[in-house]
């Protein structure tokens, strides 16, 4: 694992911690856990989710990529933001 | 204008305490500075606080309509009571005043209910027939103004203009109902009859609740909104809002607006001007952070139309300030901070001695004014043109994000996904779906309770039989009166915090003609693609700069989170909100609100979902501790000295007995 993407992972890890799993004491997240299917994250958390992620890497998200496959978990964002980088 | 309350009993033999009534009377007293009356029966009274309108030195109130006859207490105004009682006068009928009351007593006393609909206006009435001991609550047909009851013990019914007067008689305990701030929580009020109390009801909007001996004998409602394909108006609607302006225009006392700016408080204002022979009074809230901030376009109308005009601002500090009061007068959890400027505003205008204004409420539901009509529009032209489609989605709720900023594709999902499989409240998912982030911080036990969909489930359940066949903007304007409109604007942002300074609003756009126009105009008047309420922007065009006749929508807000944090923000936030006053309350998750008061405290909590949270949460404490639990000792007796004594009890007046 590069050192990029280990810090993709950890500054993900702490926006998720901070924003939404206050409300879920106790809940110790996996980077595999899905956001959507555990009730981290809301529909309208979703969409602030989608927000950050394009402007704190400066990605373009588009339409058919805001998929669970892509924000489903900190696993698939990270592999999302790397493929998006790769591509720029 | 004024505070109404009473007790009636099942059993005449059974008294009416007037200190009682006295606490009742005091709990409304700022719907009615100007003087009070009581009127007691056996078993039964009747009180009236006054906010003078009409008939400044004999409108008191409760009025009889003969020795021993029907007595009404009453709240808020006919506007057309002048044809009315020229109408009666010429059949016959004496008045002993010029004040409406009169003129509502007498129709309902020779025409009954079916009087109701001759009346133009807002108002809750409270009609006492002594002989069949029969109390009828009446509210006008928008529910301008609120009026609520609780039947206890054996058929005993207490009511109110508000449910302060009502835990104010010592017969009623103020506690929660889940169900009814879990509605707060998913469509920001409570829907009639159901409050935020537990065994507190309201009249419905354009409702009636007959109560007879005891009991409950009728419950109707004697109009509702209709829509669906009719023939094109053929009253032409500029001067049906002018000759709407001209009614409201109608008081013995000086009459002002409020003025935010937009279309259609400008459009009420110019006309207001033109019909009126004094220079107009204008009012607006000012902020001094642009986002919320309306001012240049607000000076610029008061110019062009030659008002006198005022400004309030609001800054963060008078909004935490002021946010406890405002809690207290709204009598329910909230989830916006918006009430509060236009409770400064209305204390601004009663300083400047006016006590009623005209708004512009009411125009955005009729003529399809906010962003969700447009929602509804673009879900419809995403399946046939998804491009266009979502490059408009991702203009709408501008002012929501960073300035100048478009929200981006999640957003545009969020719009076009929410609801989209469900044909009845689809336009309404959105707002439900973003003010059910409250919920998350529900206790374990009341997210039990309430369930995820109890409040939208009871909505489904309760539409009107005709709503399948109207179309979907017409379901979405539906939905916007019967939960937004009515439970929100007119009642926590409208009424309760006017009234609160003894100030009245009016409301041209809500005059029924006004909405039974609107209802028969086709669509493209009222949102035409993404351009919203033509029909008023070409009356607007005649008397308004071009640049205010042609203005978008400003989403009103104020600011959430920043007053009541940091170095400003009042010791009561953090008390409110610490573990020992959420375990009384008993509602939210004392860790999970930890969690979002650190981000707060630490400037982080700036998106929607928190602002509504924390406000949410706040409020409900504050409500919680202002209400749940508060004795009597709480809620002195009125005294004044009543300027109406009607007594039929042949009992010795309580100043009499002491």
């Amino acid at each position: 694992m590069t050192e990029v993407v280990q810090n993709v992972r950890t500054e993900l890890r702490l926006y998720i911690e901070e924003n939404f799993l206050y409300l879920h004491p106790g809940l110790e997240l996996k980077d595999d856990d899905q956001f959507l299917t555990l009730g981290i994250v809301d529909s309208l958390g979703f969409v602030e989710l989608v927000e950050e992620v394009q402007a704190r890497y400066a990605i373009t998200v588009e339409d058919v990529e805001i998929t669970e496959e892509n924000f489903g978990s900190i696993d698939a964002i990270v592999a999302y933001v790397e493929q998006k980088r790769r591509s720029a | 204008m004024c505070g109404l309350a009473g007790i009636v009993r099942s059993d005449a033999a059974e008294p009416v305490d007037e200190v009682a009534l006295r606490r009742m009377l005091a709990a409304v007293r700022h719907r009615g500075p100007d003087g009070c009356g009581i009127a007691l029966e056996p078993g039964a009274g009747l009180v009236s606080s006054r906010l003078a309108i009409f008939d400044l030195p004999r409108g008191w109130q409760p009025l009889e309509a003969s020795p021993g006859g029907g007595i009404l207490v009453y709240n808020g105004e006919v506007y057309n009571h002048p044809e009315l009682r020229a109408e009666l006068a010429a059949r016959g009928e004496g008045f002993d005043t010029t004040c409406d009351t009169e003129v509502v007593l007498r129709l309902l006393e020779r025409d009954g209910v079916a009087a109701l609909d001759r009346l133009n206006g807002q108002f809750a009435i409270a009609w006492w027939q002594p002989a069949p001991r029969r109390l009828t609550l009446v509210r006008d047909r928008f529910g301008v103004r609120p009026l609520y009851y609780a039947r206890v013990g054996d058929g005993t019914l207490v009511f109110g203009s508000e449910a302060k007067a009502l835990f104010a008689s010592g017969e009623v305990a103020a506690a929660p109902d889940i169900l009814g701030v879990d509605e707060v929580f998913t469509l920001w009020g409570p829907r009639a009859p159901r409050t935020v109390f537990a065994g507190v009801d309201q009249v419905r909007p354009g409702g009636l609740v007959v109560w007879e001996r005891g009991h409950i004998v009728e419950e109707w409602t004697w109009w509702m909104p209709e829509y669906g394909a009719g023939e094109p108006p053929d009253e032409d609607l500029e001067e049906l809002l002018r000759e709407s302006v001209r009614l409201r225009l109608r008081a013995d006392v000086p009459v002002g607006t409020y003025l935010s700016g937009g279309l259609d408080s400008s459009l009420i204002t110019a006309l207001a001007q033109q019909e009126t022979d004094h220079e107009l009074r204008t009012f607006s809230i000012a902020f001094a952070d642009p986002r919320y901030d309306e001012r240049v376009h607000q000076e610029e109308v008061a110019r062009a139309i030659g008002t006198q005009h005022h400004v309030v601002e609001a800054l963060p500090r008078d909004i935490a300030d002021a946010f406890p009061d405002v809690v207290r007068h709204a009598e329910t959890p909230l989830v916006r901070t918006g009430p509060v400027p236009l409770y400064l505003l209305a204390c601004e205008v009663r300083e400047q001695g006016i006590t009623v204004v005209a708004t512009g409420e009411g125009a955005d539901e009729l003529f399809w004014g906010y962003e969700l009509f447009k929602e509804v529009v673009l879900r419809d032209l995403h399946r046939h043109e998804p491009e266009r489609a979502e490059a408009l989605l991702d203009e709408l709720y501008a002012s929501l994000g960073p300035a100048g900023s478009r929200r981006g594709p999640a957003w545009r999902r969020f719009l076009l996904e929410t609801g989209a499989d469900d044909a009845q409240l689809g336009s309404h998912r959105t707002r439900a779906g973003a003010t059910a982030v409250v919920k998350a911080f529900y206790r374990p036990e009341v997210a039990a309770e309430t369930g995820k969909t109890a409040s939208l489930d009871r909505l489904r359940r309760e539409l009107p039989a005709a709503f399948g066949r109207w179309t979907s903007l017409e379901r979405a304007a539906w939905l916007e009166l019967a939960t937004l409109l009515e439970p929100y604007l007119l009642s926590s942002q409208g009424d309760r915090m006017a009234m609160a300074h003894g100030v009245e609003g009016r409301f041209p756009f809500l005059d029924h003609r006004v909405f039974a126009h609107s209802v028969r105009l086709p669509e493209a008047e009222k949102l035409d693609g993404m351009r919203e309420k033509g029909a008023l922007r070409r009356i607007a065009a005649k008397v308004l700069p071009a640049a205010i006749a042609e203005r978008g929508k400003q989403a009103y807000r104020a600011p959430e989170v920043a007053p009541f944090f940091g170095p400003e923000a009042p010791p009561w936030v953090e008390e409110a909100l610490a573990p020992s006053a959420l375990s009384e309350s008993g509602l939210w998750d004392a860790q999970r609100v930890d969690g979002l008061l650190r981000r707060c405290r630490a400037g982080r909590a700036t998106g929607m979902r928190e602002s509504m949270a924390l406000v949410g949460i706040l409020s409900t404490q504050l409500w919680h501790r202002e209400f749940v639990g508060r004795g009597i000792a709480g809620y002195p007796p009125e005294s004044r000295e009543p300027r109406v004594r009607i007594d039929r009890t042949g009992e010795p007046s309580a100043k009499e007995a002491a």
